[in-house]
Protein backbone atom coordinates (compact mmCIF):
# COMPACT_ATOMS: atom_id res chain seq x y z
CA UNK A 1 0.00 0.00 0.00
CA UNK A 2 2.74 2.42 0.97
CA UNK A 3 4.75 1.47 -2.11
CA UNK A 4 1.75 2.21 -4.30
CA UNK A 5 1.31 5.59 -2.63
CA UNK A 6 4.95 6.37 -3.33
CA UNK A 7 4.65 5.37 -6.96
CA UNK A 8 1.35 7.02 -7.71
CA UNK A 9 1.28 10.12 -5.53
CA UNK A 10 4.70 10.91 -4.15
CA UNK A 11 6.89 10.36 -7.19
CA UNK A 12 5.15 12.91 -9.45
CA UNK A 13 5.36 15.46 -6.63
CA UNK A 14 8.98 14.60 -6.03
CA UNK A 15 9.81 15.07 -9.70
CA UNK A 16 7.98 18.39 -9.79
CA UNK A 17 9.88 19.49 -6.69
CA UNK A 18 13.20 18.39 -8.14
CA UNK A 19 12.65 20.48 -11.27
CA UNK A 20 11.37 23.57 -9.50
CA UNK A 21 13.57 26.19 -7.84
CA UNK A 22 12.21 25.36 -4.39
CA UNK A 23 14.01 24.51 -1.20
CA UNK A 24 11.09 23.10 0.73
CA UNK A 25 7.62 21.97 -0.29
CA UNK A 26 4.91 20.77 2.10
CA UNK A 27 1.92 18.82 0.80
CA UNK A 28 -1.08 18.09 3.04
CA UNK A 29 -3.91 15.83 1.94
CA UNK A 30 -6.72 14.10 3.87
CA UNK A 31 -4.80 10.97 4.73
CA UNK A 32 -1.17 12.01 4.54
CA UNK A 33 1.25 14.86 4.82
CA UNK A 34 4.74 15.08 3.46
CA UNK A 35 7.46 17.61 3.05
CA UNK A 36 10.28 17.80 0.51
CA UNK A 37 13.55 19.52 1.23
CA UNK A 38 16.73 19.84 -0.78
CA UNK A 39 19.04 17.25 0.73
CA UNK A 40 21.57 18.92 2.98
CA UNK A 41 19.96 22.28 2.37
CA UNK A 42 18.37 22.67 5.78
CA UNK A 43 20.53 20.41 7.90
CA UNK A 44 17.88 17.69 8.02
CA UNK A 45 18.66 14.67 10.16
CA UNK A 46 15.49 12.73 9.43
CA UNK A 47 15.99 9.44 7.59
CA UNK A 48 15.09 9.53 3.94
CA UNK A 49 12.21 7.30 2.95
CA UNK A 50 11.98 8.00 -0.78
CA UNK A 51 15.06 9.23 -2.56
CA UNK A 52 14.85 10.77 -5.98
CA UNK A 53 18.17 12.35 -6.82
CA UNK A 54 18.84 15.27 -4.55
CA UNK A 55 15.80 15.27 -2.31
CA UNK A 56 14.45 13.45 0.69
CA UNK A 57 11.01 13.00 2.20
CA UNK A 58 11.02 14.01 5.86
CA UNK A 59 8.35 14.58 8.47
CA UNK A 60 6.71 17.98 8.31
CA UNK A 61 7.93 20.52 10.81
CA UNK A 62 8.39 24.21 11.53
CA UNK A 63 8.00 27.35 9.47
CA UNK A 64 9.06 27.59 5.85
CA UNK A 65 12.34 29.50 5.67
CA UNK A 66 12.89 32.53 3.54
CA UNK A 67 15.38 31.98 0.76
CA UNK A 68 17.72 34.63 -0.65
CA UNK A 69 18.45 33.94 -4.30
CA UNK A 70 20.82 35.44 -6.85
CA UNK A 71 19.37 38.12 -9.14
CA UNK A 72 22.24 37.81 -11.60
CA UNK A 73 24.64 35.32 -13.18
CA UNK A 74 28.09 35.61 -11.66
CA UNK A 75 30.47 34.52 -8.93
CA UNK A 76 29.37 34.64 -5.28
CA UNK A 77 31.80 36.18 -2.76
CA UNK A 78 31.13 36.02 0.99
CA UNK A 79 31.59 39.10 3.17
CA UNK A 80 34.33 38.85 5.83
CA UNK A 81 33.93 37.27 8.26
CA UNK A 82 31.48 34.92 6.50
CA UNK A 83 28.16 34.24 8.24
CA UNK A 84 27.79 30.60 9.28
CA UNK A 85 24.82 28.25 9.55
CA UNK A 86 22.96 28.65 12.85
CA UNK A 87 24.24 32.18 13.33
CA UNK A 88 21.77 34.73 14.76
CA UNK A 89 21.46 37.80 12.49
CA UNK A 90 20.25 41.16 13.79
CA UNK A 91 19.82 44.25 11.59
CA UNK A 92 20.40 44.81 7.89
CA UNK A 93 23.67 43.53 6.50
CA UNK A 94 25.19 42.17 3.27
CA UNK A 95 25.89 38.44 3.51
CA UNK A 96 27.68 38.31 0.18
CA UNK A 97 27.81 39.86 -3.25
CA UNK A 98 27.54 38.29 -6.67
CA UNK A 99 30.12 39.67 -9.05
CA UNK A 100 28.98 40.13 -12.66
CA UNK A 101 31.34 41.71 -15.20
CA UNK A 102 33.16 43.52 -12.40
CA UNK A 103 29.98 44.83 -10.76
CA UNK A 104 29.24 43.77 -7.17
CA UNK A 105 25.56 42.95 -6.66
CA UNK A 106 24.93 42.78 -2.89
CA UNK A 107 22.94 39.94 -1.29
CA UNK A 108 21.22 41.78 1.55
CA UNK A 109 19.70 40.38 4.72
CA UNK A 110 17.07 42.55 6.40
CA UNK A 111 15.47 42.37 9.85
CA UNK A 112 16.36 39.61 12.29
CA UNK A 113 16.52 35.84 12.10
CA UNK A 114 18.75 32.82 12.04
CA UNK A 115 20.89 31.78 9.09
CA UNK A 116 19.39 28.31 8.57
CA UNK A 117 21.43 27.27 5.56
CA UNK A 118 24.22 28.35 3.23
CA UNK A 119 23.73 26.71 -0.16
CA UNK A 120 26.88 27.93 -1.92
CA UNK A 121 30.59 28.11 -1.31
CA UNK A 122 32.73 31.23 -1.55
CA UNK A 123 33.83 31.80 -5.17
CA UNK A 124 31.18 29.54 -6.67
CA UNK A 125 29.57 30.49 -10.03
CA UNK A 126 25.82 30.97 -9.62
CA UNK A 127 22.92 31.40 -12.05
CA UNK A 128 19.83 33.61 -11.93
CA UNK A 129 17.42 32.48 -9.22
CA UNK A 130 19.92 30.17 -7.52
CA UNK A 131 19.29 29.82 -3.75
CA UNK A 132 22.17 31.32 -1.73
CA UNK A 133 20.99 31.49 1.90
CA UNK A 134 17.96 30.35 3.93
CA UNK A 135 16.72 32.43 6.85
CA UNK A 136 14.46 31.22 9.69
CA UNK A 137 12.54 34.14 11.14
CA UNK B 1 38.84 25.51 -33.20
CA UNK B 2 36.92 26.65 -30.14
CA UNK B 3 36.78 24.48 -27.03
CA UNK B 4 33.40 25.67 -25.81
CA UNK B 5 30.61 27.81 -27.35
CA UNK B 6 27.81 29.56 -25.50
CA UNK B 7 24.52 29.53 -27.42
CA UNK B 8 22.68 32.79 -26.71
CA UNK B 9 19.27 31.63 -27.88
CA UNK B 10 16.43 29.18 -27.26
CA UNK B 11 14.14 26.84 -29.19
CA UNK B 12 14.94 25.02 -32.40
CA UNK B 13 17.86 27.27 -33.41
CA UNK B 14 19.61 26.70 -30.07
CA UNK B 15 19.31 22.95 -30.68
CA UNK B 16 20.48 23.37 -34.27
CA UNK B 17 23.63 25.19 -33.10
CA UNK B 18 24.15 22.64 -30.31
CA UNK B 19 24.16 19.85 -32.92
CA UNK B 20 26.63 21.64 -35.21
CA UNK B 21 28.98 22.36 -32.29
CA UNK B 22 28.89 18.77 -31.02
CA UNK B 23 29.59 17.44 -34.50
CA UNK B 24 32.67 19.69 -34.58
CA UNK B 25 33.77 18.35 -31.19
CA UNK B 26 32.99 21.65 -29.47
CA UNK B 27 31.35 21.70 -26.02
CA UNK B 28 28.19 23.77 -25.57
CA UNK B 29 26.74 26.06 -22.92
CA UNK B 30 23.00 26.76 -23.00
CA UNK B 31 21.27 29.74 -21.45
CA UNK B 32 17.61 29.63 -20.50
CA UNK B 33 14.84 31.61 -18.85
CA UNK B 34 12.82 30.28 -15.92
CA UNK B 35 10.02 29.56 -18.43
CA UNK B 36 12.36 27.31 -20.48
CA UNK B 37 13.78 25.15 -17.69
CA UNK B 38 12.32 21.99 -19.30
CA UNK B 39 13.34 22.93 -22.83
CA UNK B 40 15.26 20.51 -25.03
CA UNK B 41 17.99 23.04 -25.77
CA UNK B 42 18.86 22.93 -22.06
CA UNK B 43 18.82 19.14 -21.91
CA UNK B 44 21.18 18.57 -24.85
CA UNK B 45 23.79 21.18 -23.92
CA UNK B 46 26.87 20.19 -21.91
CA UNK B 47 26.02 22.82 -19.29
CA UNK B 48 23.30 25.40 -18.83
CA UNK B 49 22.70 28.63 -16.91
CA UNK B 50 19.43 30.30 -16.02
CA UNK B 51 19.83 33.97 -17.03
CA UNK B 52 16.50 35.43 -15.93
CA UNK B 53 12.73 35.15 -15.74
CA UNK B 54 10.44 34.50 -18.74
CA UNK B 55 10.18 37.99 -20.29
CA UNK B 56 12.91 38.41 -22.92
CA UNK B 57 14.17 41.78 -21.68
CA UNK B 58 15.26 40.12 -18.45
CA UNK B 59 16.58 36.84 -19.88
CA UNK B 60 17.42 36.33 -23.57
CA UNK B 61 18.21 40.05 -23.99
CA UNK B 62 19.99 40.35 -20.62
CA UNK B 63 23.47 41.13 -21.92
CA UNK B 64 25.33 41.24 -18.54
CA UNK B 65 23.94 37.87 -17.42
CA UNK B 66 24.62 36.23 -20.79
CA UNK B 67 28.21 37.52 -21.00
CA UNK B 68 28.72 36.53 -17.35
CA UNK B 69 27.46 32.99 -18.09
CA UNK B 70 29.97 32.77 -20.95
CA UNK B 71 32.80 33.91 -18.69
CA UNK B 72 32.06 31.69 -15.70
CA UNK B 73 31.58 28.64 -17.95
CA UNK B 74 34.90 29.26 -19.68
CA UNK B 75 33.34 29.55 -23.15
CA UNK B 76 35.54 31.07 -25.83
CA UNK B 77 32.81 32.06 -28.31
CA UNK B 78 29.12 33.04 -28.45
CA UNK B 79 26.70 31.98 -31.18
CA UNK B 80 23.69 34.33 -31.18
CA UNK B 81 21.37 32.33 -33.50
CA UNK B 82 18.65 34.54 -35.04
CA UNK B 83 16.44 37.16 -33.37
CA UNK B 84 17.25 38.30 -29.79
CA UNK B 85 20.84 39.66 -29.83
CA UNK B 86 21.88 38.28 -33.23
CA UNK B 87 22.01 41.70 -34.93
CA UNK B 88 22.92 43.77 -31.90
CA UNK B 89 26.28 45.37 -32.69
CA UNK B 90 26.69 46.50 -29.07
CA UNK B 91 26.39 42.92 -27.84
CA UNK B 92 28.97 41.78 -30.38
CA UNK B 93 31.30 44.55 -29.16
CA UNK B 94 30.80 43.72 -25.49
CA UNK B 95 31.50 40.06 -26.20
CA UNK B 96 34.71 40.99 -28.00
CA UNK B 97 35.77 43.32 -25.18
CA UNK B 98 35.47 40.38 -22.77
CA UNK B 99 37.70 38.18 -24.89
CA UNK B 100 34.81 36.21 -26.44
CA UNK B 101 34.50 35.59 -30.18
CA UNK B 102 31.11 36.66 -31.54
CA UNK B 103 30.08 34.16 -34.22
CA UNK B 104 28.99 36.62 -36.89
CA UNK B 105 30.35 39.56 -38.84
CA UNK B 106 32.31 42.47 -37.33
CA UNK B 107 30.26 44.82 -35.09
CA UNK B 108 30.75 47.73 -37.55
CA UNK B 109 29.24 45.65 -40.37
CA UNK B 110 26.27 44.56 -38.21
CA UNK B 111 25.73 48.19 -37.31
CA UNK B 112 25.93 49.47 -40.91
CA UNK B 113 23.57 46.79 -42.26
CA UNK B 114 21.18 47.10 -39.33
CA UNK B 115 20.48 50.72 -40.18
CA UNK B 116 18.46 50.40 -43.36
CA UNK B 117 19.16 53.87 -44.73
CA UNK B 118 22.94 53.36 -44.25
CA UNK B 119 22.75 49.90 -45.82
CA UNK B 120 20.92 51.28 -48.89
CA UNK B 121 23.53 54.00 -49.32
CA UNK B 122 26.47 51.56 -48.98
CA UNK B 123 24.86 49.18 -51.45
CA UNK B 124 24.09 51.94 -53.95
CA UNK B 125 27.76 53.01 -53.75
CA UNK B 126 28.78 49.41 -54.49
CA UNK B 127 26.62 49.43 -57.61
CA UNK B 128 23.89 47.26 -56.09
CA UNK B 129 20.45 48.29 -57.41
CA UNK B 130 18.15 49.62 -54.69
CA UNK B 131 14.56 50.74 -54.95
CA UNK B 132 14.27 54.43 -55.95
CA UNK B 133 13.88 56.44 -52.79
CA UNK B 134 15.32 58.86 -50.29
CA UNK B 135 17.81 59.02 -47.47
CA UNK B 136 16.36 59.95 -44.06
CA UNK B 137 13.58 62.53 -44.50
CA UNK B 138 13.45 65.29 -41.90
CA UNK B 139 9.71 65.94 -42.13
CA UNK B 140 6.44 64.91 -43.72
CA UNK B 141 6.94 67.71 -46.28
CA UNK B 142 10.27 66.25 -47.32
CA UNK B 143 8.60 62.84 -47.58
CA UNK B 144 5.95 64.37 -49.85
CA UNK B 145 8.58 65.96 -52.11
CA UNK B 146 10.35 62.59 -52.47
CA UNK B 147 7.08 60.74 -53.10
CA UNK B 148 6.19 63.17 -55.89
CA UNK B 149 9.65 62.82 -57.43
CA UNK B 150 9.63 59.00 -57.55
CA UNK B 151 5.86 58.66 -58.10
CA UNK B 152 3.15 56.94 -56.05
CA UNK B 153 2.66 54.35 -54.66
CA UNK B 154 5.46 54.67 -52.11
CA UNK B 155 6.49 52.90 -48.96
CA UNK B 156 7.29 54.85 -45.78
CA UNK B 157 9.85 52.90 -43.77
CA UNK B 158 11.54 53.33 -40.40
CA UNK B 159 15.31 53.04 -40.72
CA UNK B 160 15.36 50.94 -37.52
CA UNK B 161 12.32 48.93 -38.66
CA UNK B 162 11.72 45.24 -39.04
CA UNK B 163 8.93 42.68 -39.04
CA UNK B 164 6.60 45.12 -40.82
CA UNK B 165 6.67 47.61 -37.91
CA UNK B 166 7.12 51.29 -38.75
CA UNK B 167 6.17 50.64 -42.38
CA UNK B 168 3.19 51.99 -44.37
CA UNK B 169 2.22 51.77 -48.02
CA UNK B 170 0.88 55.05 -49.44
CA UNK B 171 -1.08 54.86 -52.71
CA UNK B 172 -2.31 58.46 -52.97
CA UNK B 173 -0.95 61.85 -51.85
CA UNK B 174 -3.93 62.36 -49.50
CA UNK B 175 -2.91 59.34 -47.38
CA UNK B 176 0.66 60.47 -46.83
CA UNK B 177 0.36 62.69 -43.77
CA UNK B 178 -1.59 60.22 -41.59
CA UNK B 179 0.53 57.26 -42.72
CA UNK B 180 3.75 59.13 -41.94
CA UNK B 181 2.55 60.06 -38.44
CA UNK B 182 1.38 56.53 -37.53
CA UNK B 183 4.45 54.78 -38.97
CA UNK B 184 6.77 57.19 -37.17
CA UNK B 185 4.90 56.79 -33.86
CA UNK B 186 5.09 53.00 -34.25
CA UNK B 187 8.84 53.19 -34.93
CA UNK B 188 9.37 55.47 -31.90
CA UNK B 189 7.47 53.03 -29.71
CA UNK B 190 9.07 49.84 -31.05
CA UNK B 191 12.65 50.90 -31.74
CA UNK B 192 13.06 54.25 -29.93
CA UNK B 193 14.08 55.61 -33.34
CA UNK B 194 11.54 57.51 -35.44
CA UNK B 195 13.79 58.31 -38.41
CA UNK B 196 11.95 57.54 -41.64
CA UNK B 197 12.78 57.20 -45.33
CA UNK B 198 10.71 56.85 -48.46
CA UNK B 199 11.04 54.30 -51.25
CA UNK B 200 9.09 53.28 -54.31
CA UNK B 201 6.49 50.59 -53.63
CA UNK B 202 7.10 47.71 -56.01
CA UNK B 203 3.77 46.08 -56.90
CA UNK B 204 3.48 42.31 -56.35
CA UNK B 205 7.24 41.70 -56.07
CA UNK B 206 8.70 38.33 -55.13
CA UNK B 207 10.95 38.10 -52.08
CA UNK B 208 14.13 36.38 -53.19
CA UNK B 209 17.22 36.26 -51.02
CA UNK B 210 20.78 35.08 -51.59
CA UNK B 211 22.78 33.13 -49.00
CA UNK B 212 26.43 34.11 -48.69
CA UNK B 213 29.46 32.97 -46.68
CA UNK B 214 32.64 34.96 -46.28
CA UNK B 215 35.78 34.04 -44.35
CA UNK B 216 38.55 36.14 -42.81
CA UNK B 217 40.91 35.26 -45.66
CA UNK B 218 38.99 37.19 -48.33
CA UNK B 219 36.99 34.26 -49.73
CA UNK B 220 33.31 34.90 -50.47
CA UNK B 221 30.85 32.40 -51.95
CA UNK B 222 27.11 32.37 -52.53
CA UNK B 223 24.89 29.36 -51.97
CA UNK B 224 22.17 30.27 -54.41
CA UNK B 225 18.85 31.86 -53.63
CA UNK B 226 15.67 31.16 -51.71
CA UNK B 227 12.17 32.25 -52.65
CA UNK B 228 10.34 33.44 -49.52
CA UNK B 229 7.29 35.02 -51.15
CA UNK B 230 4.71 33.02 -49.20
CA UNK B 231 4.25 35.49 -46.35
CA UNK B 232 1.52 36.08 -43.81
CA UNK B 233 -0.35 39.43 -43.95
CA UNK B 234 2.18 40.62 -41.31
CA UNK B 235 4.96 39.96 -43.87
CA UNK B 236 6.38 37.11 -41.80
CA UNK B 237 7.57 34.23 -43.93
CA UNK B 238 5.58 31.00 -43.83
CA UNK B 239 6.85 28.76 -46.67
CA UNK B 240 10.28 29.04 -48.29
CA UNK B 241 11.97 27.16 -51.09
CA UNK B 242 15.30 26.79 -52.86
CA UNK B 243 16.13 27.34 -55.62
CA UNK B 244 13.66 30.10 -56.63
CA UNK B 245 11.40 28.65 -59.34
CA UNK B 246 10.57 30.28 -62.69
CA UNK B 247 13.04 33.19 -62.69
CA UNK B 248 13.43 35.09 -65.97
CA UNK B 249 16.61 34.34 -67.92
CA UNK B 250 19.65 36.05 -66.42
CA UNK B 251 17.99 37.19 -63.18
CA UNK B 252 19.40 34.32 -61.12
CA UNK B 253 22.99 34.98 -62.19
CA UNK B 254 22.50 38.71 -61.65
CA UNK B 255 21.24 38.11 -58.08
CA UNK B 256 24.24 35.93 -57.27
CA UNK B 257 26.78 38.33 -58.77
CA UNK B 258 25.16 41.28 -56.99
CA UNK B 259 25.29 39.48 -53.65
CA UNK B 260 28.98 38.69 -54.04
CA UNK B 261 29.77 42.30 -55.03
CA UNK B 262 27.84 43.60 -52.02
CA UNK B 263 29.77 41.34 -49.63
CA UNK B 264 33.11 42.37 -51.08
CA UNK B 265 32.14 46.04 -50.75
CA UNK B 266 31.71 45.75 -46.96
CA UNK B 267 34.36 43.01 -46.35
CA UNK B 268 31.60 40.75 -45.12
CA UNK B 269 32.56 37.76 -42.97
CA UNK B 270 30.50 34.80 -41.70
CA UNK B 271 27.01 33.82 -42.94
CA UNK B 272 24.67 36.46 -44.29
CA UNK B 273 21.63 36.92 -46.46
CA UNK B 274 20.87 39.65 -48.98
CA UNK B 275 17.16 40.15 -49.45
CA UNK B 276 15.89 41.38 -52.82
CA UNK B 277 12.55 42.33 -54.29
CA UNK B 278 12.21 40.89 -57.77
CA UNK B 279 9.60 42.23 -60.18
CA UNK B 280 9.80 40.80 -63.68
CA UNK B 281 13.42 41.28 -64.64
CA UNK B 282 13.97 44.10 -62.15
CA UNK B 283 16.03 43.32 -59.05
CA UNK B 284 16.10 45.68 -56.03
CA UNK B 285 18.22 45.31 -52.89
CA UNK B 286 16.02 45.43 -49.79
CA UNK B 287 18.21 44.62 -46.79
CA UNK B 288 20.99 42.40 -45.54
CA UNK B 289 20.58 40.09 -42.55
CA UNK B 290 23.89 39.60 -40.78
CA UNK B 291 23.05 36.26 -39.15
CA UNK B 292 21.80 32.73 -39.82
CA UNK B 293 18.18 32.77 -41.09
CA UNK B 294 15.24 30.65 -39.98
CA UNK B 295 14.95 29.22 -43.50
CA UNK B 296 18.63 28.24 -43.87
CA UNK B 297 17.83 24.48 -44.05
CA UNK B 298 16.40 24.66 -47.59
CA UNK B 299 19.80 25.91 -48.77
CA UNK B 300 21.57 23.20 -46.77
CA UNK B 301 19.39 20.49 -48.33
CA UNK B 302 20.07 21.71 -51.87
CA UNK B 303 23.81 22.44 -51.49
CA UNK B 304 24.81 19.79 -48.95
CA UNK B 305 26.63 22.39 -46.82
CA UNK B 306 26.16 22.73 -43.06
CA UNK B 307 25.85 26.53 -42.74
CA UNK B 308 26.02 26.60 -38.94
CA UNK B 309 29.23 24.54 -38.90
CA UNK B 310 30.65 26.91 -41.50
CA UNK B 311 29.73 29.86 -39.24
CA UNK B 312 31.63 28.34 -36.34
CA UNK B 313 34.62 27.39 -38.48
CA UNK B 314 34.80 30.87 -40.03
CA UNK B 315 34.62 32.55 -36.60
CA UNK B 316 37.47 30.30 -35.45
CA UNK B 317 39.59 31.80 -38.25
CA UNK B 318 39.45 28.83 -40.61
CA UNK B 319 39.18 29.26 -44.38
CA UNK B 320 35.92 28.34 -46.11
CA UNK B 321 35.54 24.59 -46.55
CA UNK B 322 34.17 25.04 -50.10
CA UNK B 323 34.93 27.05 -53.22
CA UNK B 324 32.34 28.53 -55.59
CA UNK B 325 33.30 26.00 -58.25
CA UNK B 326 32.44 23.15 -55.88
CA UNK B 327 28.99 24.49 -55.05
CA UNK B 328 26.20 23.09 -57.21
CA UNK B 329 22.52 22.97 -56.26
CA UNK B 330 20.92 19.56 -56.37
CA UNK B 331 17.14 19.15 -56.55
CA UNK B 332 14.61 21.33 -54.75
CA UNK B 333 13.79 21.92 -51.08
CA UNK B 334 10.74 23.43 -49.35
CA UNK B 335 10.31 24.49 -45.74
CA UNK B 336 7.01 24.86 -43.90
CA UNK B 337 6.98 26.80 -40.63
CA UNK B 338 4.80 25.11 -38.05
CA UNK B 339 3.64 27.93 -35.79
CA UNK B 340 1.42 27.68 -32.72
CA UNK B 341 -1.02 30.13 -34.31
CA UNK B 342 -4.61 30.17 -35.48
CA UNK B 343 -4.71 30.92 -39.24
CA UNK B 344 -8.49 31.36 -39.01
CA UNK B 345 -8.02 34.30 -36.64
CA UNK B 346 -5.27 36.36 -38.26
CA UNK B 347 -2.54 33.97 -37.08
CA UNK B 348 -3.08 34.85 -33.43
CA UNK B 349 -0.36 33.13 -31.38
CA UNK B 350 -1.42 30.41 -28.96
CA UNK B 351 0.42 29.43 -25.78
CA UNK B 352 -0.36 26.28 -23.86
CA UNK B 353 0.61 22.69 -23.24
CA UNK B 354 0.98 20.27 -26.11
CA UNK B 355 -0.78 16.92 -26.11
CA UNK B 356 0.28 14.22 -28.55
CA UNK B 357 3.11 15.25 -30.88
CA UNK B 358 4.22 13.21 -33.90
CA UNK B 359 6.68 14.41 -36.51
CA UNK B 360 7.27 12.92 -39.98
CA UNK B 361 10.27 10.94 -41.15
CA UNK B 362 11.37 8.97 -44.17
CA UNK B 363 13.52 9.87 -47.17
CA UNK B 364 14.20 13.53 -47.88
CA UNK B 365 12.44 14.87 -44.78
CA UNK B 366 14.09 16.95 -42.07
CA UNK B 367 12.46 18.29 -38.90
CA UNK B 368 14.05 21.04 -36.81
CA UNK B 369 12.11 21.46 -33.59
CA UNK B 370 12.42 21.80 -29.83
CA UNK B 371 8.94 20.62 -28.85
CA UNK B 372 7.70 17.21 -27.73
CA UNK B 373 4.51 15.67 -26.37
CA UNK B 374 3.60 17.41 -23.12
CA UNK B 375 5.91 20.38 -23.71
CA UNK B 376 4.61 23.78 -22.67
CA UNK B 377 4.74 26.76 -25.02
CA UNK B 378 5.47 29.84 -22.91
CA UNK B 379 3.65 33.04 -23.88
CA UNK B 380 6.83 35.14 -24.02
CA UNK B 381 8.45 33.93 -27.22
CA UNK B 382 8.06 33.43 -30.95
CA UNK B 383 5.22 31.11 -31.92
CA UNK B 384 7.27 28.92 -34.28
CA UNK B 385 7.44 25.39 -32.83
CA UNK B 386 8.91 23.43 -35.73
CA UNK B 387 10.29 23.62 -39.24
CA UNK B 388 9.55 20.77 -41.63
CA UNK B 389 11.81 20.59 -44.66
CA UNK B 390 11.32 18.30 -47.67
CA UNK B 391 13.83 17.71 -50.45
CA UNK B 392 13.15 16.12 -53.85
CA UNK B 393 14.76 15.81 -57.26
CA UNK B 394 12.29 18.35 -58.67
CA UNK B 395 9.96 21.02 -57.25
CA UNK B 396 6.99 18.70 -57.90
CA UNK B 397 8.70 15.86 -56.02
CA UNK B 398 9.53 18.17 -53.11
CA UNK B 399 5.92 19.40 -52.89
CA UNK B 400 4.58 15.83 -52.98
CA UNK B 401 7.04 14.84 -50.27
CA UNK B 402 6.03 17.83 -48.14
CA UNK B 403 2.35 16.94 -48.47
CA UNK B 404 3.16 13.42 -47.38
CA UNK B 405 5.27 14.72 -44.45
CA UNK B 406 2.53 17.09 -43.26
CA UNK B 407 -0.04 14.28 -43.44
CA UNK B 408 2.13 12.33 -40.94
CA UNK B 409 2.42 15.28 -38.55
CA UNK B 410 0.18 15.51 -35.47
CA UNK B 411 0.35 18.33 -32.96
CA UNK B 412 -2.42 18.34 -30.38
CA UNK B 413 -3.14 20.98 -27.77
CA UNK B 414 -2.68 24.15 -29.82
CA UNK B 415 -3.84 25.44 -33.20
CA UNK B 416 -1.09 25.30 -35.84
CA UNK B 417 -0.34 26.41 -39.39
CA UNK B 418 -0.08 22.81 -40.68
CA UNK B 419 -3.47 22.48 -42.40
CA UNK B 420 -3.24 26.02 -43.75
CA UNK B 421 0.14 25.24 -45.33
CA UNK B 422 -1.19 21.96 -46.81
CA UNK B 423 -3.88 23.99 -48.56
CA UNK B 424 -1.24 26.41 -49.90
CA UNK B 425 0.74 23.47 -51.30
CA UNK B 426 -2.36 22.27 -53.19
CA UNK B 427 -3.19 25.67 -54.67
CA UNK B 428 -2.82 25.83 -58.48
CA UNK B 429 -1.14 29.27 -58.34
CA UNK B 430 1.45 28.02 -55.81
CA UNK B 431 2.02 24.93 -57.97
CA UNK B 432 2.48 27.10 -61.04
CA UNK B 433 5.12 29.03 -58.98
CA UNK B 434 6.30 32.62 -59.01
CA UNK B 435 3.58 34.29 -56.88
CA UNK B 436 4.35 37.62 -55.18
CA UNK B 437 4.62 38.53 -51.50
CA UNK B 438 1.01 39.77 -51.30
CA UNK B 439 -0.47 36.67 -52.94
CA UNK B 440 -1.26 34.83 -49.73
CA UNK B 441 -3.18 37.79 -48.31
CA UNK B 442 -4.90 39.11 -51.42
CA UNK B 443 -5.58 35.93 -53.41
CA UNK B 444 -5.16 32.75 -51.42
CA UNK B 445 -6.76 33.66 -48.09
CA UNK B 446 -9.96 35.17 -49.55
CA UNK B 447 -10.46 32.13 -51.81
CA UNK B 448 -9.38 29.44 -49.37
CA UNK B 449 -12.83 28.43 -48.20
CA UNK B 450 -14.50 28.71 -51.60
CA UNK B 451 -13.34 25.68 -53.54
CA UNK B 452 -10.24 23.63 -52.97
CA UNK B 453 -9.23 20.60 -55.00
CA UNK B 454 -9.36 17.50 -52.83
Amino acid sequence: MFDETIARRVRPLAEAFRDAALVRLTVREDDFELEFRRAGALGSTAPATADTESLAVVPASGAVPEVLTSDVVGVVRFMRPPATEGQRLEGDRDLAFVETLGIRNPVRFRGSGTLAAVFVTDGQPVEYGQPLFAIER
Amino acid sequence: MFRKVLIANRGEIALRINRAAHELGVQTVAIFSEADRQSQHVRFADEAYCVGPGPVMRSYLNIPNIISAALISGADAIHPGYGFLAENARFAEIARDHGLVFIGPAPAVISAMGDKATARRLMAEAGVPTTPGSDIVASVDEARTTAEAIGYPVLLKATAGGGGKGMRAVYEPGELETAFATAQAEAEASFKDGRMYVEKLIIQPRHIEVQVLGDEHGNVVHLGERDCSIQKPSHQKLIEEAPAPVLPEGVRDRLHATAIAACRAVNYTNAGTLEFLVSGEQVYFMEMNTRIQVEHPVTEMVYGVDLVKEQIRIAAGEALGVTQAELHPSGHAIEVRVNAEDPEHNFAPAAGTLGRVEFPGGPGVRVDTHVYGGATIPPYYDSMIAKIIAHGATREAAIARMERALSETRIEGVKTTIDFCRDVLRDPAFRAAGVGVEWLKTDFMPSRHVALPV
